[in-house]
């Protein structure tokens, strides 16, 4: 895919002072933080993407989120799990995987790390 | 005590050698802007950069609590640091502090794990938060 039609591919959702948020390839794409300004804009993108599918959230770019943005990512795991799906986070960081321990909260979400593997509950 | 305008509605003061106070409107694009200013100023101590990411997170969460938990009041942290510790104290006015929701206590857990000690308290018509972070021994020399 050439840049010109990548872009025309990508739809920009939202941004602010945290983040910047675009559905691409059928993925929500997040870039920033996701906090109390970030939520937000996460929310709004999960749920477009609900309508037609498996919700799949690349966090590549994101580098900072605190229980606010987590909040976001498990309400969109429970109304997942109440269409008999998922939720797929994509290349967490190390800071997200660090408060989904924290939390005891990665069992909520399907984990897919840089290779394209897939796990449950953050383990591989 | 030497004050210094910011931005809109941001106030910084140094209140004694070492404290750090710092007012913000209570928005949520301010909680970055705390986040940002906690890990400036833990920069200028020893810690590791795994603290400071601990600091960032904590200041996160306290910031998002006391404008979630406030009556709309400006919200004010105070920054403490010396060669053992990195002190955070934030608060603002509040009506009552409502501790029955799983907002509130994903946000305490989330305080509680990345602090050697946490509280937080409402007294006199203010919420208070504060989180205490060890320098780790020996982290100038990582």
């Amino acid at each position: 895919m050439s840049e010109g039609e990548h872009k025309k591919s990508m739809e920009e959702i939202g941004r602010n002072e945290s983040i910047r948020v675009t559905i691409d390839k059928g993925a929500v794409v997040a870039e920033g933080d996701i906090d109390l300004a970030g939520g937000p804009l996460l929310d709004t993108a999960i749920m477009r993407l609900e309508a037609s599918g498996p919700v799949v959230i690349d966090l590549t770019a994101v580098e900072f989120i605190d229980s606010s943005g987590l909040r976001s990512l498990l309400t969109a795991s429970r109304r997942a799990e109440g269409r008999n799906s998922v939720v797929v986070l994509r290349n967490p960081s190390a800071g997200v995987k660090r408060l989904l321990s924290i939390t005891g909260t990665a069992d909520q979400f399907q984990i897919e790390d840089g290779d394209g593997s897939l796990a449950a509950g953050g383990e591989k | 005590m030497t004050a210094t305008n910011a931005g809109p509605g941001i106030d910084v003061a140094v209140a004694d050698p070492g404290a750090v106070t710092l007012t913000l409107p209570p928005l949520p694009s301010m909680v970055r802007v705390g986040r940002l200013t906690a890990s400036s100023i833990a920069s200028l101590t020893n810690m590791t950069i795994d603290d400071i990411d601990d600091i960032k997170i904590g200041i996160s969460e306290m910031i998002t609590m006391l404008i979630q938990h406030g009556d709309g009041s400006p919200v004010t942290l105070c920054f403490e640091a010396d060669d053992d510790n990195f002190v955070v104290e934030g608060s603002t006015a509040a009506t009552r502090l409502d501790v029955s929701g799983n907002d509130f206590a994903l946000a305490t857990a989330v305080l509680e794990a990345v602090a050697e000690t946490s509280s937080v308290a409402f007294n006199d018509g203010r919420i208070v938060i504060r989180l205490m972070k060890a320098v780790a021994v020996g982290a100038a020399e990582r």
